[in-house]
């Protein structure tokens, strides 16, 4: 296949030309998330022929995904979503090296495989995972192209870019909360707008053309059509270094804090456990545990006096998230038999379903 | 005339995008005081920002008329 009429139309841009294609070509750039946002992002990179894609996602495909992760067909639920985007790419570009991670992002994994790679997209839907995301991107000197939901608006920034300021600059409080969009709702043009954008950086940075969106973050509405930059600076008073990066990610991933729904489940109608509910009274699906009690994480901090602290407690929210926010407050209140339930009510609920059908 | 501009889950506590503060002479910490009286942020962090700078909160800056200030949460969503 002739690698310039693919590329033509591309070519012709003076902005880009034989140098800029060829600069496309040699660059290497790291997606983490292959969701919403990573599904924009990925074939228009690949299409434009970036040399060397790696996609790290440890998912796989639900059919609630479908109505925003574009590039993936209902065949193929149940798939991961690595595997699946990596086939798709191959059809589409098969010049362009796809390696397809399917693993957790974690304190473990995260230096080593960024150093691969010349730019970092965030595409993951947790404030955790930005934060490792930020402080790897800072041990590996690697610019970490920021963007993320909330409903109908979206964000993008570029961080850590020539030396710039970082996601930590513009969001210090790492204990703070935002609901993902399995809890939040999304549509998937928002995410496709600011995957969209997220790439054009990407690009920007690869052509060295434009203008990177560094020390701005974008705010987006697409219900009105707002766009707004707000500009921040680098706050020196942070530094990072490799063995305060694996102290602090030795720490923080204690994986014992979290139990499998299908695990949770054979306790369903055991009295010896409770399993609170830390969703709103109205989010569904609801789950009939035998000793169940519903307290939403916003009232938990003031109704802890309705638990045991000394009683096995199986936390659970929509997805996972709240629920973990739910179980560092209750540590903290020295509850000692706690645990997050991973995938929350979505995860039992399908477990159930499928149980139900087997009987 | 103070504007205040609210996104994400700010807005949805605030239940409105943009409100005017008629108050002239007023700093910013003291604005937000008041704002975390009347709306109860409580756990919800953002990050503060005067005419499309974000600035810490901790700043002793007294607010002009016309001045913009926005609270801009972190998403989590994608």
């Amino acid at each position: 296949m002739n690698a310039s009429s693919r590329y033509n139309r591309q070519i012709i841009l003076p902005e880009i030309g034989e140098s800029g294609q060829h600069k496309l070509l040699k660059s290497k750039v790291l997606i983490i998330g292959a969701g919403g946002l990573g599904a924009a992002i990925l074939p228009y990179l690949a299409a434009a022929g970036v040399g060397e894609i790696g996609i790290v996602d440890d998912d796989v495909i639900e059919l609630s995904n479908l109505q925003r992760q574009v590039i993936y067909k209902s065949s193929a639920v149940g798939k991961y979503k690595v595997e699946e985007a990596k086939a798709m790419i191959a059809e589409l570009n098969p010049q362009v090296k796809i390696n397809a991670i399917a693993e957790k992002l974690s304190g473990r994994n995260a230096i080593d495989l960024f150093e691969n790679y010349d730019i970092i997209v965030d595409a993951t839907d947790n404030l955790q995972i930005k934060y490792l995301i930020n402080d790897a991107c800072l041990i590996t000197n690697k610019p970490m192209v920021y963007g993320s939901i909330f409903r109908f608006q979206g964000q993008v920034s570029v961080f850590n870019y020539q030396n710039g300021p970082t996601y930590r600059c513009l969001y210090p409080d790492e204990n703070s909360s935002s609901a993902n969009c399995t809890d939040a709702g999304v549509i998937g043009i928002s995410v496709g707008i600011i995957g969209m954008l997220q790439a054009n950086e990407v690009i920007k940075m690869i052509l060295e053309v434009g203008e990177v969106l560094s020390a701005k973050i974008l705010v987006y509405n697409i219900l009105n059509n707002e766009q707004q930059k707000y500009d921040f600076e680098k706050n020196t008073s942070f530094y990072l270094d490799r063995n305060a990066f694996e102290e602090k990610y030795k720490t923080v991933e204690n994986v014992s804090d979290e139990i499998d729904a299908a695990i949770v489940l054979n306790e369903i109608d055991s009295d010896q456990v409770l399993f609170l509910d830390v969703r709103n009274v109205d989010e569904l699906p609801k789950i009939n545990f035998k000793n169940g009690i519903q307290i939403s994480l916003m009232n938990l901090e003031n109704e802890m006096d309705k638990l045991n602290s000394n009683q096995t407690i199986y936390v659970y929210c929509q997805s996972g998230i709240r629920s973990k926010i739910a179980l560092e407050q209750l540590q903290k209140k020295n509850f000692k038999n706690i645990k997050s339930i991973s995938g929350g009510a979505l995860a039992m609920n399908q477990l159930l379903k499928k149980e139900s059908l087997s009987n | 005339m103070i504007e205040v501009k609210y996104f994400g889950a700010v807005a949805e506590k605030t239940k409105c995008s943009l409100e005017t503060v008629s108050s002239s002479e007023v700093s910013l910490q003291k604005l937000l005081q008041d704002l975390e009286e009347k709306y109860q942020f409580e756990s919800l962090s953002f990050s503060v920002a005067v005419n499309q700078k974000i600035v810490s909160k901790t700043t002793d800056y007294s607010l002009k008329t016309s001045d913009i200030v926005a609270l801009l949460p972190p998403f989590a969503g994608g």
